[in-house]
């Protein structure tokens, strides 16, 4: 029987365990627990394959969606800013989020990870360069293509067609990148693609539908002794570990260091008041302006995601690092939507500025415009825990959202000079749509990327985390996922949060000598 | 030897297709001065008004800038703008203006600060 023969195949997968077969009062012991099989999870499980250590990883689901298991995410009240419903944004199953990801990829830039004086509570204690050596990883398990992004010669040979040419200025043209499962073209689902691989790692045991109900610290809060699992059908165990990693989500990790507070009144990490704070998202105003591209001509990789040297990718217009230092501007990433027509008073403007510099219109095209903005941390814009209690008796969150006035004023700055450049090229010209609050909130949606709540810096009372992602004081907890990011970028944070946590991998591969 | 001819039929057919296209290029001249002078008055402005290529686009620009104006001072306007404009070409002074930032916003759009001004003027002037 050759290798890699079904057969053979067969025999070496491991089953995933199902927590509602073990026996109520069982006391199970790993060498390192992984809470939470999406994105984060699956790839520490991936990264620690043939480690000489047990790791059990545990799953809240099963292998698909169960409406029980996904009302645990349901809010107790949201307040603020309209945000999406809590239950919605997320998955409760194998693969997480993933599951419903629209594959969006694009590195954090430099700037990102820097303090910077105009942005409040910014800095990360790790610098781009630290994750640097992981993008090449965790670009391959979100299966991206090679690492490409912005090298506009490569994509524009390619395609034999170039990215609009802007004038001198702050913006030009980035390239995110997507996850797509080979042979389909769904962005990649980590339960479905990993599943298979999750159950091939020898020291390695998945458990589905084990939900962790809390942390349990020693008497003197110096480290993790144990977590409390429950299932749906009413079994209770406990499971202790060395090592013990909590990665369910940006809003989950805050959830379960809230709840769990027997020992810390406050919460694990919480001494500071940080845990549930800074929570985040990136806006997604709609129809934040209108571009006239006055020939008519623009490369198709800005209007869909196109497929070239072996990667799907798309255009959009960002803000450079130097034109946010010279600003005080924020990250953003602006896309061209879907062609349109111009109003009376519109074709008025754009006619009498192009005859006044002399450029023909009549092939022109116009398009709409859409973004992802980076906002500025907010302490209160929060999470706690609410009076309600879900099926297994946890607390359920209260949100509060906010968005401040500046963080939409930064960005409309970035299209009055992406429009300024359009024009100075004699390429176009750019209409910014909105200038209210009301106005931006009135087409807003969000990006489902739940960051910031368990954050990160060297500093105890700055931070929940350290530069390695654990929490402070408690030496054998870490957290992994997007909830450490200290401030958000305007990239999508899936293939960021998986290169962190590829490096968090390393880290505790060293603990295990 | 009749009339007929005596006039050779050639020479005749381009006669007759010069002077219609005389008739056509005079026509075309005749209408384009009538549109360049009919439409638009004398105005104060009409040595800065004249850097408009599309006059009526203008104006209607102009008015947009006017409604969304709170005070608009004409005199003071074409001053400042004469001085900017003399003897220079408009297209390389907006291309300059935008070039170096100075740019405003009309309903969104971002287009140089002195295209507004004399939109604005072409828009009073009417």
């Amino acid at each position: 029987m050759g290798r890699g023969s079904p057969v053979r195949e067969r025999l070496q997968l491991r089953a995933f365990i199902d927590a509602r077969t073990v026996a109520s009062g069982a006391n199970l012991q790993t060498d390192l627990l992984i809470v939470g099989g999406g994105a984060a999870g699956i790839s520490l499980a991936l990264a620690l394959a043939n480690m000489p250590i047990k790791v059990l990883m545990l799953e809240s689901g099963g292998t698909d969606f169960n409406a029980r298991t996904q009302a645990l995410y349901k809010a107790g009240s949201e307040t603020g800013v309209p945000y999406l419903h809590l239950e919605g944004s997320r998955l409760r199953y194998l693969g997480g989020s993933t599951n419903h990801w629209g594959g969006w990829c694009r590195p954090l830039d430099e700037i990102d990870f820097e303090p910077r004086s105009w942005v409040p509570h910014s800095g990360w204690p790790i610098a781009r360069k630290d994750l640097e050596p992981y993008f090449d990883r965790a670009q391959a398990l979100v299966e991206a293509g090679p690492f490409i992004y912005d090298q506009p010669k490569k994509w524009s040979q390619a395609q034999n067609a170039n990215p609009l040419a802007l004038g001198k200025g702050g913006v030009f043209t980035t390239y995110f990148q997507y996850s797509k499962t080979r042979d389909s073209d769904l962005p990649t689902h980590f339960g479905d693609r990993y599943g298979d691989d999750l159950k091939r790692v020898r020291n390695l045991n998945v458990m589905l539908h084990a939900n962790v109900t809390g942390i349990r610290l020693s008497h003197d809060a110096g480290h993790v002794d144990h977590v409390d699992v429950a299932t749906l059908t009413g079994k209770h165990f406990k499971i202790a570990a060395k090592y013990v990693v909590v990665a369910v989500g940006g809003i989950e990790n805050a959830r379960l260091l809230l709840a769990s507070n027997d020992v810390m009144k406050t919460g694990i990490g919480n001494a500071n008041d940080l845990v549930g704070r800074f929570f985040a998202d990136h806006p997604i105003p709609g129809e934040v302006g209108t571009l006239a591209v006055f020939n008519g001509d623009i490369a198709p990789y800005y209007l869909v995601p196109r497929s070239a040297l072996g990667a799907t990718f798309r255009s959009a217009f960002t803000p450079t690092d130097a034109r946010k230092r010279a600003t005080q501007g924020l990250s953003s990433l602006t896309t061209v939507e879907g062609e349109i027509q111009l109003d009376g008073q519109d074709q008025a403007v754009v006619a009498a500025t192009a005859s006044s510099l002399g450029i023909d219109t009549s092939g022109m095209k116009v398009f709409t415009l859409g973004c992802g903005m980076e906002i500025v941390p907010d302490p209160d814009r929060r999470l706690t825990l609410s009076g309600e209690r879900d099926a297994l008796g946890m607390p359920r969150l209260n949100l509060n959202m906010t968005i401040s006035d500046q963080d939409f004023a930064r960005y409309r700055a970035t299209l009055h000079e992406l429009g300024r450049q359009l024009l100075a090229s004699k390429v176009g010209m750019l209409r910014i749509r909105h200038t209210t609050r009301a106005e931006w909130l009135s087409t807003m949606d969000w990006g489902n990327h739940h960051m910031g709540t368990t954050r990160m810096s060297s500093d105890p009372k700055l931070g929940v985390v350290d530069a390695n992602c654990q929490v402070h004081g408690i030496p054998n907890l870490y957290i992994a996922g997007s909830s450490v990011f200290p401030t958000y970028s305007a990239s999508n944070p899936t293939m960021n949060l998986i290169a962190l946590t590829l490096r968090m991998a390393d880290h505790l591969k060293a603990q295990f000598p | 030897m009749s009339l007929k001819t005596n006039i050779a039929r050639r020479p005749l057919l381009a006669s007759l297709l010069g002077v219609a296209g005389l008739a056509v290029v005079g026509g075309g001249v005749y209408e384009g001065l009538r549109n360049a002078t009919r439409r638009y008055p004398p105005t104060p402005y009409d040595d800065l008004l004249y850097k408009l290529s599309d006059r009526e686009s203008a104006k209607a620009l102009g008015a947009q800038v006017l409604a969304g104006a709170t005070h608009f001072d004409p005199k003071a306007t074409a001053k400042a703008l004469r001085l900017k404009l003399r003897h220079k070409n408009l297209a390389r002074v907006l291309e300059a203006e935008i070039t170096h930032g100075d740019a405003v916003e009309l309903r969104g759009w971002v287009i140089p600060q002195t295209l507004a001004s004399l939109c604005a003027l072409a828009a009073k002037a009417g």
